[in-house]
């Protein structure tokens, strides 16, 4: 993990508010993700994990600071930036396959290749069989599946996911945790990824950028190196690996300070 | 008398209980019967005038020979005509009149107080000036019926658009998407079953305006049919105007929910 994708400098943002004042969401928060890594910002709400992500994807425009792509300054949404959302997105008049599809129709990719790059994304989040089906007819964890090949079949450069699984019920979650080794594992995407779940941050970060609230700053960059460099797919053995409970303790400990500052 | 627990309320009135296909199939019948038998015994008993309500039989009878003696079909062809004219004109300007407003906060701005000010405004209030301007051809009707719907149309168009999920625009700008694609590929296929739903809700209304304008300013037409009944004092004729209306209308609305169900697939197969 040598080469740096993005660089996030002295990132601020602030929102207007009612009555003329502003709200400081985020404040002078730098950091950098590296390419093919897993970076996670946790922590506890209102501390602008979504405000930072939105920013990155172009969505959002910074009040001051830089995020820059391989060197360049990003300036609006684009598809090298493909988000997850937590609600789900699915395009409900379109079969999965077609959804998968959608993010390379729109952008000239011919038919032939667009239907067996969607055929192998569909396949890596394990849907082959509902292809055909209306996103209507799928689970929850179902959908955020189709979301998440709809986005990495589009090949963008670095994958945004905003609580993915915030609104799953715990088995599916993860099932969908697991399904991320794979991604990160087989496909090399770079992911940043927004969670307060701590077991999901250490299960699956190469580096953990801890955010305080009110305003939103950095105050630790964890890089839980007590895992492997090779990634393990299987929660448990990354639950039982000495050092997990440790760091899991220190971030609680983190979330709670955090907590009794308001 | 021993009752089971929580046998209490099992009477016929139970929140939200379920209705069996059977009980719903009675119940529809059985209103139409009551209300068929109270007319009819009302005119066997003498309670009515007959000159001003004549039994159901002979409305049935004067529906008859209205459409196999007096070329009331040709009537009943205009109407449809002039209903689905106009609604087609107004549903060409509102869809993209509203899809553009619910994208677009810059076109809303300009519109909506435009458009909302027009909506106060009783479209029958116009008959005289329409009447001037175009004469008594079928454009002054063809027009009533426009501008009684167009308003509301692209109001709702609008306000349905505007409900489009704010994930799903930023789905489709993630992906690559410019204004045009996320307007067109996205947000007008998330809103189009809205659109059918709403232009079903208007087709009725474009009915009520037919009706007002062939009764003020026609000489053809169902409305206008009814007026010449009404002064021959032939209130079988009338009501099997309103008959023919009310059939209709139920026809139309049958179509278009038909429509939905045939355009719009993947909503029934949500569970
Ligand atoms: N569009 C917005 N307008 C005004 N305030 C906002 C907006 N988005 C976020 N905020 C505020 O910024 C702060 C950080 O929000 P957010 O980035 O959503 O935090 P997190 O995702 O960590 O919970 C919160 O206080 C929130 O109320
Ligand atoms: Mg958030």
């Amino acid at each position: 993990m040598a080469e740096v994708l993005l660089h996030i400098e002295q990132l601020s943002k602030s929102f207007p508010m009612p009555g003329g004042r502003l709200l400081t969401a985020v404040e002078n928060v730098s950091f950098t993700v590296e390419t093919g890594s897993v970076c996670v910002l946790l922590g506890p709400s209102g501390s602008g994990k979504s405000t930072i992500l939105r920013i990155i994807a172009g969505l959002e425009t910074q009040t001051a600071g830089a995020v820059r792509l391989r060197g360049r300054p990003i300036a609006g949404p684009g598809r090298d930036r493909g988000m997850v959302f937590q609600a789900y997105t699915s395009f409900d008049w379109l079969p999965v396959g077609k959804n998968v599809e959608f993010g390379m129709k729109i952008n000239g990719v011919p038919a032939r290749e667009r239907r067996e790059r969607a055929a192998r994304f569909v396949d890596l989040v394990g849907l082959t069989k509902f292809i055909d089906a209306y996103p209507s007819r799928l689970s929850g964890g179902m959908r955020q599946r189709v979301a998440i090949a709809r986005t990495l079949a589009n090949a963008p450069e670095v994958l945004l996911m905003d609580e993915p699984f915030g609104a799953l019920d715990a088995e599916t979650r993860w099932q969908m945790q697991e399904l991320m080794v794979d991604i990160a594992r087989d496909s090399g995407a770079t992911i940043i990824m927004v969670t307060h779940d701590i077991e999901e941050a250490i299960f699956l970060a190469d580096k953990i950028v801890f955010l305080s609230s009110h305003p939103g700053r950095l105050r630790e960059v964890i890089v839980p190196d007590f895992k492997p460099a090779e990634r393990i797919r299987n929660k448990e053995r990354v639950l039982e690996l000495p050092g997990f409970g440790q760091l899991e303790r220190k971030i609680m400990r983190m979330m709670r300070e955090e907590g009794e500052r308001v | 008398m021993a009752s089971p627990p929580g046998s209490r309320n099992a009477g016929v009135l139970r929140v939200r209980a379920p209705v069996s296909p059977r009980q719903s199939a009675i119940s529809a019948v059985g209103i139409w019967v009551v209300f068929f038998g109270v007319w009819t015994l009302a005119n066997r008993m003498g309670w009515v005038n007959p000159i001003l309500v004549p039994p159901p039989d002979q409305v049935l009878k004067t529906l008859y020979t209205l459409f196999a003696e007096q070329g009331f079909a040709s009537d009943v062809l205009i109407s449809v005509e002039r209903v689905l004219v106009a609604f087609a004109m107004a549903c060409l300007v509102a869809v993209p009149l509203g899809v553009a407003m619910g994208a677009f906060p810059a076109i809303d701005v300009v519109l909506s107080p435009f458009v909302s000010a027009w909506r106060y405004l009783p479209a029958p209030s116009f008959i005289p000036i329409l009447l001037m301007w175009f004469g008594t051809g079928e454009a002054p009707k063809l027009a009533l019926l426009f501008l009684g719907v167009i308003f509301f149309l692209i109001t709702l168009i609008a306000d349905h658009t505007k409900e489009v999920r704010k994930e799903l625009i930023e789905t489709a700008l993630t992906l690559g998407a410019g204004q045009r694609v996320t307007v067109l590929r996205v947000m007008l296929p998330a809103v189009l079953p809205s659109i059918v739903t709403a232009m079903r809700q208007m087709l009725a209304m474009t009915w009520t305006y037919l009706v007002i304008a062939e009764i003020v300013a026609s000489t053809t037409g169902i409305g206008a049919m009814m007026m010449r009944a009404r002064r021959f004092l032939h209130t079988d004729e009338i009501l099997a105007g309103i008959i023919v209306i009310g059939a209709l209308g139920l026809v139309f609305d049958m179509a278009f929910a038909a429509l939905h169900r045939r355009l719009f697939p993947y909503l029934q197969e949500s569970r």
